[in-house]
C-alpha cells in the first residue's frame, strides 16, 4: 500500500479520478499521520475535522459525478490568519483565542469551491510578526527536520506541516519573507506572488500594503497549480488585480540570471552560501548566463521594512481594544474607558507585537513621520528602482533565501535584531511587491537550504519553469 | 538614544500599559532598532517620489450596496451585546 500523505496533487488527482482511493480515505489518512506525528511538531493550532470529513464526502461525490477539477479532493492546511467561517482564528495571538471566523476568506472560498479539503488551521507568529514561530501566543512548532531547530516564520506551521506530509499542501501569508524563510527552513517550496494578484479579503492584517497570500507544496507544479486557482480580482480587495498570464516561451539556454552581489556579502553562512553556488553552476551548465549585478541600496531595505511594517501594523492592530474583539479577563475592574483599552491591549498582545504597534506609532507620530515613515515611502521608490534597472539586464535574480541554517529554538528570542536580519534577503522583494518563489537545493548537516529566485511584476510563470528545470535535471 | 520617559510616552498613545520589566526590555529594544532604522538618514531621498502602494494608482469604487451577511455569527463574537447592538463603556455625563 503506497504512503498516501507523501503524494503531490497530481499524483493524488490521479489516484483520486482512477478511483484507487476516494478523497475520505485520503483524508483520513492525513489525521492519522497529524495525530501521531503533530504531537512533536505543533505545526496545527487547531483542526477541522468534522469540516474535512464532510469535504471529502462531497468532494467523492463530486469525482463520482465527473464534475472534479485540479483540486477537489485534495487536503490542505490554512495558516490560522485567514477566516473559514465556523472555525477558530487566532492569528497566534491570546487576543483572538476564541474568535470564530464569521465569513470566509476569498482565498477560501475559492478553494472550498473547488473542491478541496481543509484540515485544519496551522500555528504562526502572533498577527504573523516574527521569523521562527516562536512568537506564537500558544507554542513554538519544531523544524519536522531536526526537532530542536525552528522553522522559521511566521508561517512556520503551514512550512512544518507540509515537510513532514500532514497535508498536500498549505497557504501562508507573506508580508516580509514569511512564506520563502520558513519554506527554506522547512525544505519545502513556497511562492510569495506579485502583490495585488490573491486577495487578501479575510486575512488578518498585518502590513498590508506589504501582505500576499500565497502557496507552500512539495514542488513548483504544485505551487503553480494553486496559485492558478486563488489568484484574480476580487471586489472586497479594491488593491487586487487581475492577472494576465503570460505565454510560455521559456528556455533555459536564452536566460539571464542575475547575481546581486550585494546578497553574497558579509552575514551570508559559508555553508548557504556554497550550496547556492552549486544551484546556480547548475544552472551555468544548462547554458544560462549568470551576470553579476547590483541592487545598491539592499543594505537599507531592512530598516525601511521596519519602519513601514511596524507603521501599518499600528493602525490595523488599533482595533483590538476588548470591546469589539475578545475582552480579557482585566485584572482591575475599571469604568473609564481608556484604562479598559489599555488593560486590555497589555494583556492580550504579547512582546513583540507590542514593540512593533510602539514602532509603528512612534514613526507615524508628530515630529517623527518625514525623518521616519515619509523617508521609508521615498527609500522604498529606491529599492523598487534598484530591481527596475536590474530587469532591464537580467531575466531573473537569484540569491539566497535565508543568510543562515535554520537556527535553534530560544537562540535569537532575546536579541530582535539578530531575529530580524533572518529576513534581509526576502524583504526588498515585499517592498517592491515582485513574486518570489523559494526551492530546496541542498541539506547542511541535515537542514535545508533554499534559493530564492526574483522575477518581474507578474511573471511566475517564469519562476515556476526555472524551479522546474532544477527538480527535474539537478542530481 | 531614547529615554525611559520616551517610552512611557509612545506606549501611552499606542494605548499599552507596561510593567516596569516590560519597560526597561523594550528601551532597550528600541534603542537599538531605531539605531538600526536611522541608517536611512544616510540617503539623501529628498527628490524622491514616495511609494504607498504598488498594485493600484487609481481609486477603486464600487456600488455600495447591501450583502447578506451572517449577523448573527458576528453579533455572537461581541463581548457584551445588548437588544442586538454591540455594548459601549460610558463616555459622557460623568
Amino acid at each position: 500500500m503506497i504512503d498516501l500523505t507523501k503524494l503531490t496533487i497530481k499524483q493524488a488527482r490521479s489516484g483520486l479520478d482512477g478511483k484507487t482511493f476516494s478523497s475520505l480515505e485520503l483524508t483520513k489518512s492525513f489525521f492519522d499521520k497529524i495525530k501521531d506525528a503533530d504531537k512533536k511538531i505543533n505545526a496545527y493550532i487547531s483542526l477541522t475535522e468534522g469540516l474535512a470529513l464532510k469535504q471529502a464526502e462531497d468532494a467523492d461525490k463530486m469525482i463520482a459525478r465527473g464534475e472534479a477539477s485540479i483540486l477537489t479532493g485534495i487536503p490542505c492546511a490554512i495558516k490560522d490568519n485567514m477566516m473559514v467561517e465556523g472555525e477558530k482564528c487566532t492569528a497566534g495571538s491570546k487576543f483572538l483565542a476564541d474568535y470564530t471566523a464569521p465569513y470566509d476568506a476569498t482565498v477560501i472560498k475559492k478553494l472550498k469551491d473547488r473542491g478541496a479539503v481543509i484540515l485544519g488551521k496551522t500555528n504562526m507568529d502572533e498577527f504573523a510578526m516574527g521569523s521562527s514561530c516562536e512568537k506564537s501566543a500558544f507554542f513554538p512548532t519544531k523544524n519536522p527536520r531536526d526537532l530542536d531547530y525552528v522553522p522559521g516564520g511566521s508561517s512556520g506551521g503551514s512550512a512544518a506541516a507540509v515537510a513532514s506530509d500532514m497535508c498536500v499542501f498549505a497557504l501562508g501569508s507573506d508580508t516580509g519573507g514569511s512564506i520563502r524563510q520558513p519554506a527554506s527552513f522547512c525544505g519545502v517550496t513556497g511562492l510569495k506572488p506579485t502583490y495585488g494578484t490573491v486577495s487578501r479579503y479575510g486575512l488578518i492584517a498585518y502590513a498590508s500594503s506589504l501582505d500576499q497570500i500565497g502557496p507552500f507544496a512539495k514542488n513548483s507544479e504544485d505551487c503553480k497549480i494553486i496559485f492558478n486557482e486563488i489568484k484574480g480580482r476580487d471586489k472586497m480587495d479594491s488593491t487586487s488585480m487581475d492577472v494576465m498570464t503570460h505565454a510560455d516561451d521559456f528556455n533555459i539556454k536564452n536566460l539571464k540570471i542575475g547575481l546581486p552581489k550585494e546578497y553574497f556579502g558579509k552575514g551570508l553562512d559559508k555553508e548557504v552560501e556554497r550550496s547556492v553556488k552549486d544551484a546556480i553552476a547548475f544552472y551555468e551548465k544548462q547554458g544560462a548566463q549568470i551576470q553579476e549585478i547590483s541592487l545598491p541600496h539592499t543594505p537599507y531595505a531592512l530598516a525601511c521594512y521596519y519602519i513601514i511594517a511596524p507603521a501599518e501594523a499600528s493602525a490595523n492592530l488599533a482595533r483590538f481594544d476588548g470591546i469589539r474583539y475578545g475582552e480579557m479577563v482585566a485584572p482591575e475592574k475599571t469604568d473609564d474607558l481608556i484604562d479598559f483599552y489599555l488593560q486590555n491591549r497589555s494583556i492580550g498582545f504579547g512582546q513583540e507585537v507590542k514593540k512593533r504597534i510602539m514602532l509603528g506609532t512612534y514613526t507615524l507620530s508628530a515630529g517623527y513621520y518625514d525623518a521616519y515613515y515619509k523617508k521609508a515611502l521615498k527609500v522604498r521608490t529606491l529599492i523598487k528602482k534598484d530591481f527596475d534597472k536590474a530587469y532591464e539586464q537580467v531575466d531573473v535574480i537569484m540569491g539566497p533565501t535565508s543568510p543562515c541554517l535554520p537556527f535553534k529554538i530560544g537562540e535569537k528570542m532575546d536579541d530582535p535584531l539578530a531575529m530580524y536580519l533572518a529576513d534581509i534577503y526576502t524583504v526588498s522583494v515585499n517592498l517592491a511587491g515582485l513574486p518570489g518563489i523559494s526551492i530546496p537545493i541542498a541539506e547542511v548537516n541535515g537542514l535545508p537550504v533554499g534559493l530564492q529566485i526574483i522575477a518581474p511584476t507578474l511573471e511566475e510563470n517564469r519562476l515556476f519553469d526555472i524551479a522546474e528545470s532544477f527538480e527535474k535535471n539537478y542530481n | 538614544m531614547i529615554s525611559n520617559d520616551d517610552v512611557k510616552k509612545i506606549a501611552k498613545l499606542s494605548y499599552l500599559k507596561l510593567n516596569e520589566e516590560e519597560l526597561q526590555k523594550m528601551e532597550k529594544d528600541f534603542s537599538s532598532i531605531l539605531d538600526y532604522v536611522n541608517k536611512l538618514s544616510e540617503l539623501d531621498a529628498s527628490k524622491i517620489e514616495e511609494t504607498a502602494n504598488l498594485s493600484i494608482d487609481k481609486n477603486v469604487f464600487r456600488e455600495d450596496e447591501p450583502c447578506d451577511q451572517n449577523n448573527e455569527a458576528i453579533l455572537k463574537l461581541m463581548p457584551h451585546t445588548k437588544n442586538n447592538y454591540l455594548e459601549v463603556k460610558k463616555i459622557l455625563g460623568k
